[in-house]
């Protein structure tokens, strides 16, 4: 829309010295100056390099705060989200077992989710000889489903309860109801959700410092080329929208490098 | 010698203290350890959480952390996030402090001012500005069995007092 009625001064940009009250070549350049920032302003936003900046920028951040917040989550409600750590790591950034994903970028706009990832730790065990790996246990933990343990190397399965050794029949499995006890089931998925869809994500939004960034940015971009200001008669629309891509190209590639 | 085990987040957690206790939302004398002869503050970094439980079993107190700390473009100013988790047996408990805090913390500037003021506050922070970043529901606690929690996030701004070379005083 701002395209359209700033196509009303190409005829204004392209006149002959008009005499009156307004002389030389003050309505032509007027007209470009106008243009120009018209077409800056209107090209902003389908402008990828603006638009990857303003993701990443923004995306960084929310991945940085909502990173602390579970952190800090999980250090003081370790038995609700000691899962999505390594083990006996709760609260510990380097033992993260989820990440945010940035997703469906459109425009402006994109789409957050969270990936649970593989424990590549060891499973604690006093008595066990056997090193063993629980892979999906954020994900089995988060969803509260239960596990089977089935002999896989030895006939039977044995461990201790209290002290005493427990030998399980030849062959026979044990399940157990809840790995991660009753408090992981959906809990990294409330602090999820709890953070984006309270007060924390419009706090980390602002924190990102993305207006002053697209401040200065846009103030750069709009700033008249010098050819605009250089006195002429006639300017061409075309090469002004050209000049105010590459303003618009130049203000915000060193924004943010994702 | 500069003290480096000064820390803003202590600064504002005796300030917190001693103003449940002038409001007596806390008794200091429920707080009495036979075992240790002393009393205690309930008001404990999380990292001492797992020792400090038996001596506050069934007791209202809170559980403090950071967050997260970063410095703005001036580097004298230091943003940080505190969480505090509140944990008693009454939902009015709860209710009673999470109120104060809000009365208290989301004056920005003000309540800066009032912690600035406070006469046993350390002479070698100064802080700028406070408010309250989020307060969550009252819910069944899944760390301590039988208490209910809440949690309420601090942002607060502060700078620590520097010499002539920026460096901490």
């Amino acid at each position: 829309m701002a395209l359209q009625a700033a196509s009303g001064l190409v005829s204004l940009m392209a006149g002959q010295p008009v005499s009156g009250a307004i002389k030389d070549s003050t309505v032509a350049q007027i007209s470009a100056a106008i243009f120009y920032k018209t077409n800056v302003l209107a090209k902003l936003t389908a402008n990828k390099t603006f638009q990857s900046s303003f993701q990443n920028v923004l995306f960084k951040q929310i991945d940085e705060d909502f990173g602390q917040y579970i952190d800090a989550k999980a250090r003081t409600s370790p038995k609700s989200l000691h899962h999505v750590y390594e083990w006996g790591k709760a609260g510990n950034r380097s033992a993260r077992l989820f990440k945010l994903n940035k997703i469906s970028q459109q425009g402006l706009m994109f789409q957050i989710n969270y990936e649970l990832l593989d424990s590549r730790s060891f499973v604690p065990s006093e008595t066990s000889k056997r090193s063993h790996v629980f892979i999906k246990k954020a994900s089995v933990m988060e969803e509260g489903k239960s596990v089977v343990i089935k002999p896989r190397f030895s006939e039977r399965l044995s461990f201790n309860i209290d002290g005493n050794t427990i030998f399980m029949p030849k062959g026979e499995s044990v399940t157990v109801k809840k790995p991660g006890g009753v408090a992981t089931k959906n809990s990294f998925l409330a602090a999820y959700k709890y953070f984006f869809t309270g007060q924390l994500v419009n706090m980390s939004i602002k924190r990102s410092g993305f207006q002053r960034l697209f401040n200065s940015s846009i103030s750069k971009a709009l700033e008249v080329p010098v050819q605009i200001k250089t006195v002429r008669y006639s300017f061409s629309p075309n090469s002004i929208a050209s000049e105010a891509e590459a303003a618009l190209l130049g203000a915000f590639s060193g924004v943010s490098n994702g | 010698m500069v003290n480096y085990k000064l820390d803003a987040m202590f600064e504002l957690r005796k300030y917190l203290w001693n103003k449940l206790k002038d409001t007596d939302i806390f008794d200091e004398n429920n707080y009495y350890a036979d075992n240790l002869k002393e009393t205690l503050i309930p008001i404990i970094p999380v990292q001492q959480a797992p020792e400090m439980n038996q001596f506050l079993s069934g007791k209202k107190h809170i559980v403090y952390d950071k967050i997260g700390l970063s410095y703005e473009d001036n580097w004298l100013i230091c943003c940080e996030q505190i969480l505090f988790t509140i944990y008693s047996t009454e939902v009015s408990d709860i209710v009673e402090i999470r109120n104060f805090m809000t009365d208290e913390f989301r004056r920005m500037d003000d309540s800066a001012r009032d912690i600035n003021k406070w006469s046993n506050l350390s002479d070698k922070f100064k802080f700028h500005s406070l408010f309250i970043a989020d307060i969550s529901p009252i819910k069944p606690s899944e760390e301590i069995q039988g208490f209910l929690a809440s949690d309420v996030i601090l942002e607060v701004k502060y700078s620590r007092i520097t010499d002539n070379n920026g460096r901490f005083a």
